[in-house]
């Protein structure tokens, strides 16, 4: 050993002596060492907690974990029965936002699955037919489908849309399903959804032209 | 040969033409809506318009115009160029004209772009033009400015019903009449024609009219933004999902060139576009080429198949098909239809085979007239009197087979031009595309790939061979001729003289530096 040392230390090289504050061993005495005392005061730290926590349930006077982050400390949140909420630009699932008449606004242009970068997205578009209101020059989704399991939730096809027909503002995160069928939402399911305020329609009207409100001065009024 | 200056180019015309084809030629092109290098000139589109230089101590053309000082805040008198449509001007030697370095043609494109889309409803998410639409392309790269115009647009009629396979919308249309002056020049069919002028301005049909001719497709397809749209493209695709390959159409024995579009992700084949090919099909195809993709899915075989035993999986039937081939008396019926390379796969194992007699069939005949569109339906029937100048007809079969000449056939193709009945009489094995009237008659039927699955040479009417190229992949257990060939040798035991694609169609595709010492 000494030999090695000296070899080393004649080189430059090897293992230096270490040098420092020798720690101190620590306490094994019986007491310690049997655990009791700490069991006790760990399982009335949990006893007490659980009373608190039941006091707390029954009085409804539970903190709100937004609340309670503000301060120090430590933060606890009972998931699932107290849930952060998530912020107001949260990306949620996908929905379809509705017309008034509950038709959809998607006018299966194929932006959102061009913008997708999963290629999720899934369009079949289709003549309106009949005396709808659109019929012979609008197209409409006859199948809208999204993979949630596919989709990466990057939000580029609610920024491509120019219709403001698909949106992620349902504030609601992919559930775990069992099965993988269970991802693939339709369009039924889509329109169905609603936005974290409860609404189908979309926030911005859709005014056709002529109709009262259509950006820019109509033939009437201007002449 | 007299040149003229555009820009910093130099570009070599032909005495008669006009700037804009030799700038297009020279691949300077000059932005247009109204001019189609096979229509007569409108110059109404003002797209094209360019700067002349004076010739040398000549005043340049000017006009007085009253521009906006923004210093003085008042119009100042000022002046400009006279410029002029490089579509209607007739090019001359050594004249010098500035297109993209001119501040004032810069100026006009910018500013007939907006005028042009004023009335446009700008709904390219729901227009089929989308992504190919000059409209697009020239405002991003002349205008990319919204409009100024705070007034409600004009509305003129949408959805107009024009045909049985067309829908013009008039808010889209910027009035270049190109589809008036294409029926009207190339069709000789004037059903289209304009009506009102400057933002009322809209295509009209002929009273008691539909655009009902042979080329109402093609008149779509002259529309450069969305006015006429196709009923069968309509709302399909969109158009940047679709991949192009040159493609020889099918149709008849015009050949003409076209691209065939398609998407790589579900490998369905959408729509035929015309290719230019002078000497063939000009700028043009016919409605009946056009929509031929559509019968590439219909009724296609995609399993092998026994007609004695309906469950037989490929193996079996290959192995059917080589027992029944095997024995005296074969002949080989080749088709019309089908590619060269098809053709000579077949031939070549009918001649390993022994056979002595052979036959060629296909569609039957069909409409023609002057303008494109052949009476003879079929694609290669010059290809295979190439091949085999002696090559006897299907009513010849049907003599032979009566007369016990032959005993068992080796077909090609789907469709016959005469009756197939007498085919039950004898065993026949097949390779068809379609379930038709040799499918029917065949004791054994193998899918075959068709023409947008494989790479092809089709010889026309006028002796022209051109390559057809592969789209998409054959569905099913469809494969190219020459693989069945193959795989039939291979259970027969018999070689060939090819093992590979390649090896088949340096036999029939044209080469021209090196055709002849390959072919002697």
């Amino acid at each position: 050993m000494t030999t090695q040392e000296t070899f080393s230390s004649a080189e430059g090289l090897g293992p230096r002596k270490v040098q420092g504050k020798p720690l101190a061993r620590p306490d094994r005495s019986v007491g310690v060492q049997a655990f009791i005392p700490a069991l006790i005061g760990g399982l009335g730290q949990t006893i007490g907690r659980a009373l608190v926590n039941t006091k707390e349930m029954v009085l409804g006077t539970r903190p709100d974990p937004v609340l309670e982050a503000i301060n120090d400390g430590i933060n606890t949140i009972s998931y699932p029965e107290q849930r952060r909420p998530y912020p107001e630009r949260f990306r949620g699932v996908h929905r379809l936002t509705q017309r008034e008449d509950g038709s959809p606004r998607c006018v299966a242009c194929l932006c959102c699955s061009t913008a997708c970068p999963a290629q999720c997205i899934y369009i079949e578009a289709g003549d309106y037919e009949g005396d709808k209101k659109h019929a012979g020059y609008e197209k409409y989704p006859k199948r809208f489908v999204i993979d949630e399991l596919r989709c990466i939730f990057c939000g580029f096809c609610v920024e491509a849309c120019p219709c403001d027909a698909i949106r992620m503002d349902t504030g609601i995160h992919p559930a775990p399903y069992d099965s993988r069928d269970q991802f693939i939402y339709e369009k039924d399911l889509l329109l169905s959804i609603p936005g974290r305020h409860g609404d189908h329609e979309s926030a911005n009207p859709r005014i056709e032209p002529g109709e009262p409100g259509f950006p820019g001065i109509t033939r009437l009024q201007h002449h | 040969m007299p040149k003229f200056k555009l820009d910093d180019y130099e570009i070599e015309f032909s005495p008669g033409e006009t700037v804009i084809q030799a700038a297009e030629r020279a691949g300077r092109s000059i932005p247009h809506y109204c001019w189609h290098p096979g229509l007569s000139v409108a110059a109404n589109c003002r797209m094209c318009l360019v700067e002349v230089m004076p010739p040398p101590g000549r005043p340049a053309l000017s006009l007085d115009v009253l521009r906006f000082d923004e210093k003085k805040g008042d119009y100042v008198k000022a002046k400009k160029p006279k410029l002029q449509p490089a579509c209607q001007l007739a090019a001359s030697d050594g004249m010098e004209i500035k297109s993209d370095t001119s501040e004032h043609v810069i100026e006009a494109r910018a500013a007939v772009q907006e005028f042009l889309l004023l009335n446009h409803p700008v709904d390219c998410p729901i227009c089929d033009q989308a992504g190919e639409c000059r409209l697009q392309d020239y405002w991003l790269d002349h205008s990319g400015r919204s409009k100024r115009m705070r007034d409600e647009i004009i509305h003129k009629p949408k959805a107009v019903d024009f045909g049985p396979t067309i829908v013009y919308d008039a808010e889209r249309c910027i009035v270049c009449t190109r589809c008036v002056r294409f029926c009207e020049e190339v069709v000789g069919d004037p059903v289209l024609d304009k009506r009102e002028r400057g933002n009322l301005g809209e295509i009209v049909l002929a009273p008691g009219r539909k655009l009902d001719h042979a080329y109402t497709l093609m008149t779509e397809y002259v529309c450069p933004v969305g006015a006429l749209t196709a009923k069968d493209f309509r709302f399909k695709a969109r158009v940047w999902f679709l991949k192009s390959v040159k493609s020889i159409c099918v149709g008849c024995a015009t050949g003409c060139n076209s691209y065939t579009d398609f998407d790589p992700r579900d490998q369905t084949v959408y729509r035929y576009r015309p290719r230019e090919n002078a000497a063939v099909n000009r700028y043009w195809m016919c409605d009946e080429g056009m929509l031929d993709y559509q019968r590439i899915r219909e009724r296609r075989i995609l399993r092998a198949r026994v007609q004695s035993d309906p469950g037989a999986s490929a193996t079996d039937a290959l192995h059917k098909a080589a027992a029944l081939l095997k024995g005296p008396g074969l002949a080989v019926l080749l088709s019309a239809e089908h590619s060269s390379e098809d053709n000579v796969s077949v031939l070549e194992l009918g001649k390993a085979l022994g056979a002595e007699q052979f036959f060629m069939t296909g569609r039957p005949n069909g409409e023609g007239d002057n303008i494109l569109r052949n009476a003879d339906k079929n694609p290669n029937r010059r290809g295979i009197l190439n091949l085999l100048p002696t090559v006897s007809s299907l009513a010849a079969l049907e003599k032979a087979v009566e007369a016990g000449q032959v005993t068992r056939v080796l077909a090609l193709g789907s469709a016959v031009d005469g009756s197939a009945d007498f085919l039950r009489k004898v065993p026949v094995v097949a390779l068809s595309v379609h379930d038709g009237p040799i499918a029917q008659a065949a004791r054994v039927t193998l899918p075959a790939a068709s023409w947008a699955e494989a790479q092809g040479t089709f010889t026309n009417a006028a002796g022209l061979s051109q390559v057809s190229e592969k789209a998409v992949n054959p569905p099913g257990d469809a494969q190219p001729g020459w693989r069945w060939a193959l795989h039939l040798a291979g259970a027969l035991g018999v070689s060939l003289p090819f093992t590979k694609g390649s090896e088949v169609r340096a036999r029939v595709q044209p080469r021209p530096s090196t055709a002849p010492s390959a072919q002697a």
